[in-house]
C-alpha cells in the first residue's frame, strides 16, 4: 500500500478539472450552427441522463423505468422560474441564470426522487418498475392538465444554447458515478445491486442506500431537464413521454448495465442514430420487412453458435461474423424480393422506423448478450496497454 | 368542477361494472402468466391491440368496412365470428411472443425477461404503427351491433306531479302552434314573417310556452334515476361471464388446469413430477392471449373504442393495475380487481375529473401496492434465505 500523497493526489484532480474546462470550452467554440449545437447540447443531455439512470439501474440495481419523470420536474421548474421570478435575470444575465436553473431543477427533481423513491423503493423488481412508470405518466398528465403549467401546449423559455454547460453536467455526472464507486460507499451500493438480503445481513443500510442511489440520479436527471428547456427554448409534455424513458433505459441496457463507459457511448450512439434516421426517406413497405427477417435470421444463427460451439476464440469470432453475414445477405435477398410482391410496395414513412429500430436492439440484445455490449466492465488505461500488447500495472482496485 | 349529479351516478357504477368486466378478461392474461413464470408480460397490452385488429379485419371482410353496404346490419353471427377471429389473432400471437421472444431467455434473471418485454411492447406499438394502415385511428362500424335498444330500469320515477303540469300544458302549447303555423301559411312567401308585429307576437307566445313545458320536464328528469342498459352490452356481460366459468373449470377440473396450478406454486419441483413446462407455459400464454383477444373484440365493438396501435396500452396497463389491486397470480382476485378498477375509473369520470382517468390507474396501484402490496386477495409472502 502506497502512502497516501496529498499534494500527488490534489495536483491531479486540479489538473483535470482544468483540462476538462478548456476541453469544454474549446468544444463549445467548436461547435457553430444554430442546429448543430441543438444536437450536441441532446447528446450531452442524453449522457447525463443515461449516465444517471445508470446508477440507479445498473449500480445500484433498482429497475427504474420513469426517468423521464425526474427529467420533466427539472425541465418545467427551470421553465417556470425562468417565466415568472427569474425573468429579468434570464433576460441579463444567462449564463448566471442557466447555472443557478440547472441547480433549481437539480434540487426540484431530487426532492421529488425523494419524495417517490423513500416509500417506493421497498418495492423490488418488476413491481418497483411498473411504479417508476405509473410515477412517469402521472408527472405528464398533470403537466398536460395544470394551467400554469402550460397544459399540453407547454411553456417557452429563454433560448440559452450552451454546448459548455451541458457537456460539464455529462462530465460531473460521469465523475460522480465512477468516484462512488472507487469508494466503500460505492461498494454497498454494489452490494445492494448483487444480493439485498445478504448486503443487509452485512450491516448495509438498504433504505439509505438505495433512496441515495435514487436522489442523486434524479438530481443530475433534473439538472439535464433545465439544460434541456434552455438548449430546446420550450418544453411540453410530450417531450417526457414514456419513450424518452424507454429511450434512456435502452441506452443503459445497451451499454452494459452497471458500465459507465459502455452507458455514455450507448448514450451517443443511441442518440446519433435516430437522429440520422430522420433523413430516410419513403421506402417500400417489403425492405423494412426483409430487413426484419434478416435480423431474425441473424439472431437465430447467433444463437446457435452460443449454444453449440465452444471452440477458440477465433474460430468463435468467424462463426459469428459469419451468422451476421448470412443475415446481412438473407436481408439483401428478402428486401429485394418482397418488393416485387404489389401488397408490399406501398411507401411507408422511414421516419416511423426510428422507435422500432430502439426496441429490436433491446429485444436482440436480450436474446444474445444480456449483459450489454461492455456487461460491468469499464474503460481503464491498463484496459488499453493490454490491448497495446504491454504487460498491466497491478492495481489494487475495486472489482467493478 | 362541476357539483356532483348524484342522479347520474347509478348510471356511471353500471358503465364502470360494464368496462371492468372487459379489463377482467385481460387482468385474467396478466395474472395467469404472472402466476406460471413470474414474469410480467408488458406486450399484453399489444396481444390485445392485435385482437382488436383481428376484429376490425374480420368484421371488413364481413362487409361492414370502408366503402362496404350502408343498408346492411351485422347478426349474431357477424359478432361471433368477429369474436373468433380476435381470438385466434391475439391466440397466436401470445404463442409466437412466448415461444421466440420469453422461451429462449427463460433461464437468465428476471430483469432480462421484463426489458425483451418492454422492447416487445414497443416492437408492436411502433411496428404497427409503420405496418399496420399507416397507424391511424380506425373503428368498428356500430353497425355490427344489431342489438342496440336498451332496457332502461326506473330507479326512481319522474316526479308525477311536475310531469302531469308538463303534460296539462300541452293543449296550450298546440294551440299556439296551430295559430302561428295558420298564420305563418297566410303570410306572403319570401316575406320576412317574424318581423311584422302580429307574427312576432304570435312566435314569441309560442317560444314562452314551449320553454314552460321544457323547464317543468327538465325538472321532474332532474328528480328521476334510471340506468339504461344497452342489450348489446348485456350480452357481453353474459359472454365474459361464461368465459369466466369456463376458465374457472378449465383451471380447478381438467388436467392442464391442474398442471398449471402446480406449476405456479413450485415452478422446478412441478418439472421433476413430469409436467412438461413448456406445453403448460405455451397453453397458459395461449389461453390469457385469447381471453385478450375476447376482450378486445367487445372493448371495440359493444364500448366503440377506437383502435391504432397504441390504442393497447391504456387497457393493458388499467388491467395490469387490476391484476395487482387483486394480488398478482390470483385469478379471482383479478376479476375483482378489473371490476374495482372500471367503476374507479368511471367515478373519476363522473366527478369531472375525465382528464385524469388515465393516472387513476397508477395512483390506485402505487397505493395498494405501498399498503397491501400482496393485492387485496393476495397474501404477504416474507422472502427467505
Amino acid at each position: 500500500m502506497k502512502e497516501f500523497q496529498f499534494g500527488k493526489w490534489f495536483s491531479v484532480r486540479l489538473l483535470s478539472f482544468v483540462v476538462v474546462l478548456v476541453v469544454c470550452f474549446l468544444l463549445d467554440r467548436l461547435v457553430q450552427g444554430s442546429y448543430s449545437r441543438f444536437l450536441f447540447c441532446l447528446a450531452g443531455i442524453y449522457v447525463t441522463l443515461a449516465v444517471s439512470l445508470n446508477l440507479i439501474n445498473g449500480i445500484t440495481g433498482q429497475f427504474s423505468i420513469g426517468h423521464a419523470a425526474f427529467y420533466q420536474i427539472g425541465a418545467y421548474t427551470g421553465a417556470v422560474l425562468a417565466a415568472n421570478k427569474f425573468s429579468n435575470l434570464a433576460a441579463t444575465k444567462p449564463f448566471l441564470w442557466l447555472f443557478l436553473s440547472v441547480i433549481f431543477g437539480a434540487i426540484a427533481a431530487g426532492i421529488a426522487g425523494f419524495v417517490v423513491g423513500l416509500p417506493s423503493l421497498r418495492l423490488r423488481g418488476d413491481y418497483l418498475a411498473v411504479v417508476t412508470l405509473g410515477i412517469g405518466e402521472i408527472v405528464t398528465i398533470i403537466a398536460k392538465n395544470q394551467p400554469v403549467l402550460g397544459e399540453a401546449y407547454g411553456l417557452s423559455a429563454v433560448k440559452i444554447q450552451s454546448v459548455f454547460f451541458v457537456l460539464v453536467l455529462a462530465v460531473i455526472c460521469i465523475a460522480v458515478s465512477r468516484n462512488l464507486l472507487k469508494t466503500a460507499h460505492g461498494l454497498s451500493f454494489l452490494a445492494v445491486r448483487e444480493d439485498e438480503i445478504a448486503s443487509s445481513a452485512m450491516g448495509v443500510n438498504l433504505t439509505k442506500i438505495k433512496v441515495t442511489a435514487f436522489v442523486i440520479g434524479s438530481c443530475f436527471a433534473g439538472a439535464a431537464g433545465a439544460l434541456y428547456t434552455h438548449t430546446k427554448g420550450f418544453v411540453s409534455p410530450t417531450d417526457f413521454s414514456m419513450d424518452v424513458s424507454f429511450l434512456i433505459l435502452t441506452m443503459v441496457v445497451l451499454g452494459g448495465t452497471g458500465s459507465i463507459t459502455g452507458t455514455t457511448i450507448a448514450a451517443v450512439t443511441l442518440f446519433v442514430i435516430p437522429e440520422w434516421m430522420r433523413n430516410i426517406p419513403y421506402v417500400q413497405m417489403g425492405t423494412p420487412l426483409g430487413v426484419g427477417i434478416g435480423i431474425i435470421a441473424a439472431v437465430v444463427l447467433l444463437r446457435k453458435v452460443q449454444e453449440k460451439f465452444h471452440g477458440s476464440g477465433s474460430k468463435r469470432l468467424g462463426f459469428n461474423l459469419g451468422s451476421i453475414a448470412v443475415g446481412g445477405i438473407v436481408a439483401f435477398v428478402m428486401a429485394k424480393v418482397l418488393v416485387m410482391i404489389p401488397a408490399l410496395q406501398s411507401m411507408v414513412n422511414g421516419q416511423l422506423f426510428r422507435m422500432p429500430v430502439l426496441a429490436i436492439t433491446l429485444v436482440v440484445l436480450m436474446l444474445l448478450r444480456p449483459q450489454g455490449i461492455f456487461g460491468h466492465h469499464e474503460f481503464s488505461w491498463s484496459w488499453v496497454q493490454k490491448l497495446l500488447g504491454k504487460k498491466p500495472v497491478q492495481e489494487a482496485e475495486v472489482a467493478v | 368542477m362541476a357539483a356532483l349529479d348524484f342522479t347520474t351516478l347509478p348510471q356511471q357504477l353500471v358503465n364502470g361494472f360494464l368496462l371492468g368486466a372487459i379489463y377482467a378478461l385481460v387482468a385474467l392474461g396478466y395474472t395467469m402468466v404472472y402466476g406460471v413464470l413470474k414474469l410480467i408480460n408488458f406486450a399484453h397490452g399489444e396481444v390485445f391491440m392485435l385482437g382488436s385488429y383481428g376484429a376490425m379485419f374480420a368484421s371488413w371482410m364481413l362487409g361492414f368496412g370502408p366503402g362496404g353496404n350502408d343498408a346492411s346490419t351485422g347478426s349474431w353471427v357477424t359478432l361471433l365470428l368477429m369474436l373468433l377471429a380476435a381470438m385466434l389473432v391475439s391466440g397466436s400471437a401470445g404463442f409466437l411472443i412466448e415461444r421466440f421472444a420469453y422461451r429462449p431467455i427463460r433461464n437468465h434473471p428476471r430483469i432480462a425477461s421484463l426489458i425483451t418485454a418492454i422492447g416487445l411492447s414497443l416492437l408492436l406499438q411502433y411496428g404497427g404503427q409503420a405496418f399496420l394502415l399507416e397507424g391511424k385511428k380506425q373503428a368498428i362500424t356500430s353497425k355490427v351491433n344489431p342489438f342496440t335498444n336498451d332496457f332502461v330500469f326506473d330507479l326512481k320515477k319522474p316526479d308525477v306531479g311536475k310531469v302531469q303540469q308538463a303534460a296539462a300544458l300541452q293543449p296550450e302549447v298546440d294551440t299556439a302552434q296551430k295559430l302561428f303555423d295558420e298564420r305563418l301559411k297566410t303570410s306572403e312567401p319570401g316575406g320576412v314573417f317574424n318581423l311584422t308585429p302580429d307574427g312576432d307576437k304570435l312566435n314569441k307566445a309560442l317560444a314562452a310556452m314551449k320553454e314552460k313545458q321544457n323547464a317543468l320536464i327538465k325538472e321532474s328528469n332532474a328528480s328521476a334515476v334510471s340506468i339504461h342498459l344497452p342489450k348489446g352490452k348485456l350480452i357481453m356481460l353474459v359472454t365474459t361471464i361464461g368465459f369466466m366459468i369456463g376458465l374457472w373449470y378449465l383451471v380447478m377440473k381438467t388436467r392442464m388446469g391442474r398442471a398449471m396450478r402446480a406449476v405456479s406454486v413450485d415452478f422446478n419441483a412441478s418439472s421433476l413430477m413430469g409436467i412438461n413446462l413448456n406445453t403448460v407455459i405455451t397453453f397458459t400464454f395461449i389461453l390469457g392471449s385469447v381471453l385478450a383477444g375476447a376482450g378486445a373484440m367487445m372493448y371495440s365493438t359493444f364500448q366503440s373504442a377506437p383502435i391504432d396501435p397504441f390504442s393497447g396500452m391504456a387497457p393493458g396497463v388499467k388491467a395490469f393495475v387490476a391484476a395487482v389491486l387483486g394480488g398478482i397470480g390470483n385469478i379471482p382476485g383479478a376479476v375483482l380487481g378489473a371490476i374495482l378498477m372500471g367503476i374507479a375509473e368511471n367515478l373519476v369520470t363522473w366527478a369531472g375529473y375525465s382528464s385524469y382517468r388515465d393516472a387513476i390507474a397508477f395512483v390506485i396501484l402505487i397505493a395498494v401496492l405501498l399498503f397491501r402490496p400482496g393485492g387485496l386477495l393476495g397474501s404477504n409472502k416474507v422472502e427467505k434465505v
